[in-house]
């Protein structure tokens, strides 16, 4: 099981490395894609075979065919670099996020860093009960509230995507400017 | 597993619920509206937040939860959600000729107040971390779209984007900081939270802390607390001018609700901790905010590092901590509500299309073009300082004691020194209006007059008044609202 | 029983109002009436509540309006009290304010603006008026502000010239930073009193407070930091100077008489704090004296007439801190109330000096004018006579010879700070009488342009000056000292006047013989005589002398003229470093990169919205990226390790 999380585990931190680095927007979206499924690989290994699923299908399916619909459309050629040179700023981001992660290994490798006490939900549980009952239960009870807020976000994102698309189309004149 | 809805569930969302519906109306009706004409979808907008704000007073003093628990309509959500209803209509009413000047035919933008107002008051009024973290992105990602409404504008363009990837690098931070909490106690809920961090051996865990840190991050930058505050007067200055009243003061008054809540209900045991980092971002805060004010030359941007500042003084009532504090915290909230939406109205009613309004220089001798409108000003200008008698004196005054009364002598002489240096660049709108005469760059031009505004500008200007000859009944509720947040954490 | 108090101040707020809103539409002769009137009416009320109090039992008037603040425990209300101090304050305040309001009818009759003025005035007696009656720190705080804004206000009415603006604006950042000290005082007395009524906070103060403690050493030196900056001490007295770019009334209303005596006011109405903190109290001494010697030096060489009077000015008041600061708080009032009167007299004297030479201020350019504008000369050499305490007539005399006394007896006094009073006694003969040389005798040295049409002032500015010259010979005598006074059966009514009100040093005061104090207060007067008569003598006439003088001292001269260059120095020292710091610290390296920002950022980010998706570089936002997560580092390392 280990030798597994560490191969999705490695597999996910290669892909996003390789959206931060590749300059070819097209392998850019394909690093996500990777990274995506990887990390479903992650959820199975935690018997979430029902998140895993909707995790690739909807990331690394859906959004990022949509993502390289765009790239596509919009004919971006790969000399186009999505990465600056080297500055002075980037130099101390890098250190800055190696800190982060200096500290974040200190917090977890520490003896006193334990979790919480387990969920409701174990995994024997879930797997006599059936994960999407028990997920798809959970949303429409416990936490019905979040899941109907949720639609509104999204509403809201729908709106300003449209907003700014409408605008566009409304005023081809305005690009380029 | 039985679960059933009950009416105080739906009953506590009610507020929320009005105006996410009343968005949606307001969105079917700009489908079948006339044109690029706005006015009644903001008429109706204005309908909405007073139909929620009635909704929200007949919860007042019911103690009504919902959801498990998730939701309370106590005291707190409620005056805060009254100051989130109060600014978003302010701003309904400033934004109605700016848009119909400008052409922005979109009747999003007042389904999109609405949303984020809905967004705020679920902010404050929910205990557990996702339905807030839920509520934030609410608001944030209709703050990202209004900023950048205005066709063709680079300047909001480019706003609109700056602060959408960087809202979304700060939303990292804090989602992982819920995360680890989360980790560490078992919990999203935030009693539950509490009792966790309250046995001894979990607050040694040092997941509880960088969850701590990262939530710190995550709500510094929403309300632009240094050093996360860069991306302020950037945004500020290149958003449509209500927006950027609107971003000054209603999201970092729902920030700061979420925190407080978080903070003291969640992490109340953490106090000595938090409230030592919050000190020094407080002195910062105030610091860098006010030292960048006075350079600037664009009343925008003065606005918007004076609106860090403001930030840092009320940190200084959450480092001391205490209803009194909390209370001025409140306040302090609708204090500023009144004078920064106030001030900007006046910079909205002083622009037009042909010409935008927005350097000290373009006030010359304004005073005795518009005096009504001038002095109004005034007024917004010498709260912002802090001057007697009007409602930023009392705020600052209220904060100010009881940072001192809790012993932090050394923060409250900062913040006072800092009000101090603030003189200068508020000082500043006056003298342009009063003691210098027009040039023929920047000649006198009556405005044209709307009527939204005035009701907008004069509305602002008594309630500054108001607060600061007759503060009392307001400061004694926001005392009193504080209450059951420390009682019940 | 005293429940017209609120009228008090409420008149002139009223007129404020009217003549704010309606002046314009009012037209000159309305607003002529209402400005004055107000203040007049407000005169009235005083002088009735001061015979009320008088009256009363326990010779003092109160009365509570209504809650100002409440938050728990803690409550303001806002009331009003009129005692011996009060009552004093605001017979000078609306006396004096009313003779200058009916003195500026004639002299601001030409101005633009003439509504405004006095919406100006009446809203600074107003805020003077709460001020002096407020019976709590927060009150008295709005009072503080509210003079400083209106002094502010007042100073840059004449915006046209740019030196009035720029004066106005020093004038209300330096008052800020004296009012710093005074808030930060207020809310310390509140953590340790849990109350902010003044007479709570004295009644208790002995009790609570360790006489000559840390504490209260601490906001007894707040509180003077306050008193320093709206009463013109070193190091904050820089911006007193500077106001007399205002209208000339103004100066003699606010930077005379009223406004600058607040701090000591606040002191005398805080004796009781004062008292438990020895070391403030010889603070505040030391400063004085300083302050009085160092002024009257400036005041040597300068040649506006208006600044010479502005820095004696504030020597004046800082006889009046060492009064304070010897113990001696009921000759500090006493002065202050002579000071107002003579004060006013001479500077409205120089206004109508100015008006007639068509705002020239420069001495140089006077001379000559006693023939011209004798009602003028007339009050006006009375006026010096007062200041430079001319023996047993003037005003002036009495209550500068109690302070020297005072200075040299009381147990907190030192034989060092009478010789410094007395030394700045001699110069402000000096430098007074080198004023009325140069200004009214000897040969014209005006502008010939000029010249024929000088003309003695309205009856509107005359009168007051001649009130105001009666005042400044007879306000003094209520204060004969005993020495004078006793052999011809004159009681000293004003040392009776305060007996009980203040509180007393702890330590008893020495005996001094009779002898000694004739001895110095003719050491004091012969010196001051002497002095008057060597600059008459020098400035009246041809003036050679006394340019052969100047330049055998050209070194001290120039020091002097250019007031030690003090302004240069804070210039150097504050001003510039605080805007260093603002501009290329925290606006070029913390938040760097914003001006690149406007540069970069807007095509590129245009353009990526604009559908090109050609984001090559956002080094903008990966900057301040990159400042979050440093904040973010320091913060989760400070909290987890």
């Amino acid at each position: 099981m280990l030798v597994f999380f560490y191969l999705f585990a490695a597999a996910a931190v290669l892909g996003a490395l390789g959206v931060l680095l590749l300059r070819n927007p097209v392998y850019c979206a394909l690093s996500l894609v990777a990274t995506m499924s990887a990390l479903g690989g992650v959820f199975i290994l935690l018997n979430q075979e029902f998140v895993a699923a909707i995790q690739i299908l909807i990331y690394a399916g859906a959004i990022m065919v949509l993502f390289l619909f765009v790239i596509m459309l919009l004919n971006l050629r790969s000399d186009e670099q999505f990465i600056a040179r080297w500055n002075p700023g980037k130099v101390v981001g890098i250190a800055m996020a190696l800190v982060i992660l200096a500290q974040l290994v200190g917090v977890f490798t520490s003896a006193s860093a334990t979790l919480g006490p387990a969920g409701e939900y174990p995994a024997e549980r879930i797997a006599k009960e059936g994960a999407v009952e028990i997920v798809g239960g959970l949303l429409v009870t416990q936490y019905v509230l979040p899941f109907e807020v949720a639609s509104i976000l999204l509403m809201v994102a729908i709106i300003g995507a449209v907003v700014i698309a409408k605008r566009q189309i409304a005023k081809p004149s305005q690009e380029g400017r | 597993m039985s679960f059933t809805l009950s009416a105080a569930d739906f009953l506590s969302v009610l507020p929320e619920s009005i105006l996410f519906a009343m968005g949606m109306v307001v969105l079917v009706f700009e489908m079948f509206g006339t044109g690029r004409d706005t006015r009644n979808l903001a008429y109706l907008s204005l309908l909405s937040l007073l139909v929620s704000g009635f909704a929200l007073h007949r919860l007042a003093g019911r103690g009504i939860t919902g959801f498990g628990g998730s939701i309370t309509a106590d005291p707190f959500a409620i005056v805060l959600g009254m100051i989130f209803l109060l600014v978003v209509a302010l701003i309904v009413l400033v934004s109605i000729r700016y848009l119909h000047d400008r052409g922005v035919g979109h009747g999003e933008y007042y389904a999109l107040l609405l949303f984020a107002c809905g967004g705020m008051m679920l902010m404050v009024s929910s205990t557990d971390l996702l339905t807030i973290f839920i509520g934030l992105e609410i608001l944030s990602i209709s703050s990202y779209v209004l900023c950048g409404l205005i066709q063709g504008d680079l300047r909001s363009n480019e706003s609109a984007l700056k602060y959408f990837l960087l809202g979304a690098f700060a939303t990292g931070f804090l989602l992982y900081g819920m995360v680890l909490l989360y980790g560490a106690t078992g919990s999203i809920r935030l009693p539950e939270i509490a009792a966790a961090v309250n046995r001894s051996e979990v607050r040694g865990n040092p997941m509880i802390w960088y969850g701590l840190g990262l939530i710190l991050v995550g709500f510094g930058f929403k309300i632009a607390l240094v050093p996360f505050h860069m991306w302020t007067p950037d945004v500020y200055e290149g958003a449509p001018t209500p927006v950027t009243a609107f971003l000054s003061s209603a999201p970092k008054a729902a920030g700061f609700g979420a925190l407080i809540r978080i903070l003291t209900e969640g992490l109340g045991a953490l106090t000595p901790e938090w409230s030592q980092v919050l000190w020094v971002v407080a002195a910062l805060t105030m610091t860098v905010g006010n030292a960048l004010a006075l350079q600037q030359d664009n009343i925008k941007r003065m606005l918007a590092y004076s609106s860090i500042a403001h930030a840092g003084y009320i940190l200084v009532a959450l480092v001391a901590g205490g209803r009194d504090s909390l209370g001025g915290v409140l306040f302090y909230l609708l204090a500023y509500a009144f004078m920064n939406s106030g001030a900007f109205a006046v910079l909205i009613l002083a622009s037009s299309p042909v010409r935008e309004r927005v350097t000290f220089e373009d006030y010359r001798g304004y005073g005795y073009v518009e005096p009504a409108l001038a002095l109004a000003m005034v007024v917004f200008m010498l709260s912002l300082t802090g001057i007697p008698l009007t409602a930023g004196f009392a705020g600052k005054f209220q904060i100010f004691k009881s940072a001192i009364d809790k012993g932090y002598v050394w923060l409250a002489v900062i913040g006072l020194l800092n009000s101090v240096v603030s003189v200068y660049y508020y000082l500043r709108m006056i003298v342009v209006m009063y003691m210098q005469r027009p040039t023929a760059e920047h000649p006198p031009e009556r405005v044209v007059p709307s009527v939204p505004l005035y009701v907008a500008v004069a509305a602002s200007a008594l309630g500054v008044l108001y607060l600061g000859v007759f503060p009392a009944g307001w400061l004694e509720l926001s005392v009193r609202s504080v209450t059951s947040l420390l009682a019940g954490g | 029983m005293a429940n017209y108090l609120w009228l008090i101040p409420a008149l002139p707020l009223l007129g404020f109002v009217v003549n704010g809103l309606l002046g314009r539409r009012l037209g000159h002769a309305a607003v002529s009436l209402l400005g004055p009137g107000v203040v007049g009416l407000s005169l009235v009320l005083s002088a009735l509540a001061f015979i009320d109090m008088v009256n009363a039992p326990e010779l003092r008037l109160s009365q509570s309006l209504f809650t100002w603040i409440e938050a728990g425990s803690f409550s303001v209300p806002v009331a009003f009290t009129v005692d011996r101090l009060s009552g004093l304050y605001i017979l000078i305040v609306t006396g004096v304010g009313f003779l200058i309001h009916v003195y500026s009818v004639g002299y601001m009759h030409a101005e633009e603006g003439y509504h405004r003025f006095f919406a100006y005035l009446n809203l600074f007696i107003f805020f003077m008026l709460l001020l002096v009656l407020a019976d709590s720190f927060l009150l008295l705080f709005v009072g503080w502000e509210g003079v400083g804004l209106c002094s502010y206000l007042l100073i840059g009415f004449s915006f046209e010239r740019d030196a009035a603006a720029k004066a106005a604006k020093k004038a209300f950042v330096v008052n800020r930073i004296g009012d710093f000290g005074f808030i930060v005082a207020t809310l310390m007395l509140f953590s340790v009193f849990g109350t902010l009524q003044i007479d709570a906070v004295l009644a208790q103060a002995p009790a609570r407070l360790t006489a000559g403690g840390t504490l209260v050493t601490a906001l007894t030196l707040l509180l003077f930091l306050g008193a320093t900056g709206k009463s013109a001490q070193i190091p904050l007295y820089v911006w007193l100077p500077d106001a007399m770019e205002g209208p000339t009334p103004v100066s003699a209303l606010i930077h005379a008489a009223t406004m600058v005596t607040a701090g000591l006011y606040m002191v005398a109405r805080l004796s009781a704090l004062f008292v438990l903190a020895p070391a403030t109290l010889t603070v505040i001494a030391v400063v004085g004296a300083a302050t009085a010697f160092f002024a009257a030096t400036i005041g040597l060489a300068q040649n506006d007439i208006k600044r010479v009077l502005a820095y004696s000015t504030v020597s004046q008041l800082g006889y009046m801190f060492l009064a304070m600061g010897v113990g001696a708080f009921s000759a500090g009032i006493f002065h202050v109330m002579t000071h107002a009167f003579f004060k006013a007299l001479l500077f409205l004297g120089s206004g109508s000096v100015i008006l007639a030479l068509h705002h020239e201020q420069d001495m140089q350019k006077m001379g000559g004018l006693a023939k011209r504008l004798p009602i003028t000369t007339f009050t006006f050499i009375i006026g010096t006579l007062a200041l430079t305490g001319f023996p047993l007539l003037f005003a002036g005399f009495f209550s500068k010879d109690e302070i020297l006394w005072q200075a040299f007896a009381s147990p907190a006094g030192h034989p060092g700070l009478w010789a410094v009073g007395a030394l700045t006694a001699l110069l402000t003969a000096f430098y007074m009488f080198r004023a009325v040389g140069l200004t009214f005798f000897g040969a014209s040295r005006v502008d010939p342009h000029h010249a024929r049409h000088i003309r003695e002032s309205p009856w509107t500015m005359t009168v007051p000056l001649l009130l105001l010259a009666v005042l400044s010979i007879g306000g003094g005598w209520i204060g004969i000292p005993h020495l004078l006074g006793g052999p011809a059966g004159l009681p000293n009514v004003f040392e009776h006047y305060f007996d009980g009100f203040f509180a007393r040093l702890p330590a008893e005061a020495a005996q001094h013989a009779a002898s000694t104090e004739l001895l110095l207060m003719a050491v004091s007067t012969v010196g001051a005589l002497f002095m008057m008569w060597v600059a008459f003598r020098l400035f009246s006439r041809d003036l050679a002398p006394a340019a052969r003088l100047r330049e055998r001292f050209a070194g001290a001269h120039r020091l002097l003229a250019a007031k030690y260059w003090i302004d240069e120095l804070y210039e150097a020292t504050v001003v510039q470093p605080i805007r260093w710091t603002s501009d290329r610290v925290l606006w070029r390296i913390v938040d760097a990169g914003i001006i690149d920002g406007i540069v970069n950022g807007v095509g590129y980010a245009a353009r990526f919205l604009g559908g090109a998706l050609r984001l090559t570089q956002s080094g903008v936002i990966e900057n301040y990226a990159v400042g979050i997560a440093i904040g973010a580092v320091a913060i989760l390392w400070y909290l987890v390790f």
